[in-house]
């Protein structure tokens, strides 16, 4: 026991921290306990306000102005909490590092790589000069950035937020400290980019001995990566144990119930209490919706010469597929793939650039606006942000009434009010919060308001775009089993706009992936999960972690070598083609071939010759 | 970056043709003329002295004559109000005072209105903000014709130090009211616009990044928060530096300093159309060329803002 009690980096005791607000004291963290040892892995998991941040950023001294800490933080045998920001500052940045969730706006925008690195090694070491470039680049190789000596006199701006994350790995490595506090570090990012940032991190652990304690919601993450797990929630402790314990025995409610709650890709039907009813198109009217070759370019000037020019970006590339009623189609794709564009390209909220999509038979695209708003009564979008999404001005009665007033003026104002109760209910808000306001409620409340008012009008035609992302687990299933029943009792037909394939898979009857603006693939949601063809697909698929350590850690993943390409390359296209490029055939545009009846692939190269 | 500027010259010609044009048709569209006195002269002699400063021609023509001079002889034409003087007198006169007063002003602002606002951000809720807030808007609440002569009040009449008025060549001790008279409010700005920037930047991610590197607070502030906390203060100053070197009435007047904002109100009320647009066009190019001056700025100090 004394052994253990000296490898432990970092100990914290009986902490507590409160934050004073205007509307009064917040607990935030109420009594923690935690230790880490040296080269472990500690995951901190819980959803949002667990608090499970906040004990972190105490530990490193970066609390709010108004909060405040009690308890002991003990880094070795030296307390921390209450040491002056001098003394501090030895410890932090030198044996202490931290990375953060959103690594688009971690860096300082105004200085290079080079200088944000080289500035730690003279902080904190005897390390100047080339030797500091010298070791930074060093750094960078570490992390497996590309092209890492062109990176050294870059800004922030210049790089993908996968890269940049790596920046700030590279540099909190710098210093070789024994623990890094990575917090929610991969949530920002893809989830190919995850997974490689999660293989890096897992690298450092084992060479260096650096004791990890990563903070996250995500199981999936924690599966693959925890040695040990502590479970959060609402500022206390729930349980703690080793990863296999936590995950085969759990022994709290609220850990059952965040298993439960988890997506799983390799198990479909899971997180809900219900199963996606199967789809069934006997009897069905299949002029419902047809996309055919919808392109979406947005010019961007470029700066060449005395002039900008303009270059097209072609954010949907020509995409076709139809949709049948009382269908959900997922759209999956990573960050740039164009899944929104191509969503508001349907709903021709973005006028497509060229093709057509035809809604029952008669055309959408090339509406004038009166005709245009006729049919919106019949299809509507709920948002990823639920909050900002709805007028904060307004009370969430008033916005779930707005579509009433507007396609059904005739109604009586009495007749109105009794609709929007039914349909509060219906999406599962008590009736007395019909006077609120947005921001008096949570974010899965506002959700079900964005939903509400999404259904009022009973569309036959709904996309939801990323709509269950900034939801907490339990949340998120919650919302996936109303969009399920929503589409039972009205024969909804449903976009499904995800970057998680889990939630996908869960909720939708085909699944279509993009990349780049392109269909890679199509296929039934069991199919495209057994039978991916495309390596795109694969690659996706094999990156996605399951909340399960023995077959996350098992598992093979691929990868494809380099970055993506910028959707304003014109070879764009030809990214899982090399060999049409090395043919100099720079125009060739990939086929979409069905390998079986409704699986759609896009001609490609074989894997072997693009993994390197 | 030179085809940026190349670029931006390109744009402030028809830019300023239209500063020149609006200009001339308000002028002319306002009711009387240079000429018009209280006791009416002799139609003869309208007449004859309209014919002498070409007030005759049809409008195009005489807009087409001005633009003319200005261009192939920098010819800003004759005053109508002071007979034996042309307008580039007046302004090679007149310039050259406001010019030093206002370089000082802009020194004078920009070093206190920045320490006063920076000061503010960094002790956010203590004695030093709200007493920095406190100067900045005492600052900006005096009007310069109300601080004129308190200052005259306090330096001149009790404490016997400077001079009431009058130029001499811009000695310093002549210099030193009208600098403060003119640039509290400027400062009272900059202090407003870095207080709530350096705010906002403080609470960004990046400089969570920089605390937990253990770098110490003066180098979080120096190296990582001032550029980007500047941005919104660098946009005000070109306007402003401009405002200051063109000088301000109320000081001209107060401090007899001959300088140029007083000739500018004044031929306004005398309808001395010659001197009114000379000093337009002045004041034009000088704030096209400042709001570039910001651009290159701006690029200097954000790499992510490209000169296109």
């Amino acid at each position: 026991m004394s052994d253990m009690k000296n490898s432990s980096v970092l100990q914290v005791k009986d902490l507590n921290v409160s934050f004073e607000t205007p509307d009064g004291r917040v607990d935030a963290v109420r009594g923690v306990n935690l230790h880490i040892n040296r080269g472990e892995c500690l995951g901190i998991v819980g959803e949002s306000g667990s608090g499970k941040s906040q004990t972190f950023m105490t530990a490193m001294g970066l609390l709010a102005n108004n909060g405040h800490a009690t308890g002991e933080v003990n880094f070795h045998d030296t307390q921390i909490l209450g040491m002056s920001v001098r003394e501090l500052n030895k410890i932090r940045g030198r044996h202490m590092t931290m990375i953060f969730q959103d690594p688009l706006t971690s860096l300082t925008p105004h200085m290079t790589v080079l200088d944000q690195m080289t500035e730690v090694l003279e902080l904190h070491t005897s390390v100047r000069g080339d030797a500091a470039a010298k070791k930074s680049l060093e750094w960078l190789e570490r992390v497996r950035i590309s092209d890492a000596k062109r990176r050294l006199n870059q800004y922030p701006h210049e790089l993908s937020g996968g890269m940049r994350q790596r920046v700030m790995i590279a540099m909190a490595m710098l210093c070789e400290p024994e623990l890094l506090i990575a917090d929610e570090p991969t949530t920002a990012l893809d989830v190919t980019v995850q997974a490689e940032i999660l293989d890096l991190m897992d690298e450092l652990k084992r060479e260096n001995n650096t004791a990890i304690a990563l903070i996250t919601h995500d199981m999936g993450v924690v599966a693959r990566m925890c040695d040990r797990i502590q479970v959060m929630r609402h500022g206390v402790y729930v349980e703690e144990g080793t990863a296999e314990e936590i995950f085969y025995n759990p022994q709290h409610e609220y850990t059952k119930m965040l298993l439960d709650a988890m997506p799983r890709i390799d198990q479909p039907d899971k997180a809900t209490n219900r199963k996606l009813k199967e789809y069934d198109e006997k009897g069905r009217d299949q002029n419902f919706l047809t996309v055919d070759d919808v392109r979406v370019e947005f010019d961007i000037k470029v700066q060449e010469g005395l002039w900008p020019k303009k270059v097209p970006l072609k954010a949907v590339d020509g995409v076709s597929f139809t949709l049948r009623p009382g269908e959900t189609m997922g759209i999956v794709g990573e960050s740039g793939c164009g899944k929104s564009t191509l969503a508001r390209a349907v709903l021709q909220l973005i006028p497509p650039t060229a093709g057509a999509v035809s809604w029952l038979g008669s055309p959408l695209s090339g509406l004038n606006r009166k005709e245009l708003n006729k049919k919106r009564k019949d299809l509507q979008i709920v948002f990823q942000d639920p909050l900002a999404s709805l007028d904060p001005r307004m009370t969430i009665a008033d916005s779930i009434m707005e579509p009433l007033q507007t396609f059904r003026p005739e109604m009586s104002r009495k007749d109105m009010k009794a609709k929007v109760a039914q349909m509060m209910e219906r999406v599962g808000l008590p009736q007395q919060m019909i006077n609120r306001y947005p921001h008096e409620l949570s974010g899965g409340q506002n959700q079900r308001v964005g939903i509400a008012r999404a259904m009022i009008m009973e569309p036959k035609l709904v996309v939801c775009d990323e709509a269950v992302s900034a939801l907490d687990v339990s949340i998120q299933a919650q919302i996936i089993e109303l969009l399920m029943d929503l589409q039972e009792d009205f024969d909804l037909s449903l976009l499904f706009i995800s970057h998680d394939l889990s939630v996908v898979r869960e909720i939708s009857h085909r699944i279509m992936v993009l990349y780049l603006g392109r269909i890679v693939e199509l296929a039934d949601r069991h199919e495209i999960y057994k039978d991916p063809r495309h390596p795109y697909t694969k690659q996706l698929i094999s990156a996605v972690p399951i909340p399960d350590p023995k077959i996350e850690r098992a598992r093979e993943r691929i990868k494809l070598p380099g970055e993506l390409p910028s959707p304003m390359d014109p070879t764009a296209r030809l990214r899982f083609m090399p060999s049409k490029i090395a043919a100099n055939e720079l125009d060739y545009v990939p086929r979409l071939d069905e390998v079986k009846p409704g699986h759609y692939v896009a001609e490609h190269d074989e894997l072997e010759k693009l993994v390197v | 970056m030179f085809s940026f500027i190349v670029r931006r010259v390109a744009y402030a010609v028809p830019t300023l043709l239209i500063l020149i044009i609006a200009s001339f048709l308000l002028m002319y569209a306002a009711p009387g003329g240079p000429f018009t006195t209280e006791r009416a002269l002799p139609p003869e002699v309208l007449k004859n002295i309209e014919a002498r400063y070409g007030l005759n021609d049809p409008l195009a023509v005489q807009i087409w004559n001005y633009i003319w001079n200005v261009v192939t002889n920098f010819d800003f034409g004759p005053s109508f109000k002071y007979r034996d003087r042309s307008v580039n007198d007046i302004i090679s006169q007149g310039f050259p005072v406001t010019l030093t007063y206002g370089i000082w002003s802009f020194i004078f602002a920009i070093i206190v209105g920045l320490s006063l606002g920076i000061v503010a951000a960094i002790r956010h809720n203590t004695t030093a903000d709200y007493a920095a807030v406190g100067v900045s808007i005492g600052a900006q609440v005096l009007p310069n014709f109300v601080m004129a002569p308190i200052l005259v009040l306090i330096f001149t009449l009790w404490l016997r130090w400077l001079p009431g008025g009058g130029w001499n060549g811009g000695q310093i001790e002549y210099v030193i009211m009208p600098v403060i008279a003119l640039s509290t409010s400027y400062m009272a700005n900059i202090a407003r616009l870095a207080r709530s920037s350096m705010l906002e930047v403080l609470n960004s991610n990046f400089i969570r990044t920089a605390k937990a590197k253990g770098l110490s607070e003066r180098n979080v502030i120096l190296k990582h928060a001032l550029k980007p906390a500047l941005m919104p203060v660098i946009s005000y100053l070109g306007p402003a530096f401009v405002g200051m070197i063109t000088g301000s009435v109320v000081v001209d007047m107060y401090f007899s300093t001959g300088g140029m904002g007083q000739y500018f109100v004044n031929s306004a009320f005398n309808r001395d159309y010659s001197v009114m647009m000379g000093i337009t066009i002045l004041i034009g190019v000088l704030t096209i060329t400042f709001n570039t001056v910001v651009d290159i700025v701006y690029a200097w100090i954000d790499p992510r803002i490209r000169l296109s």
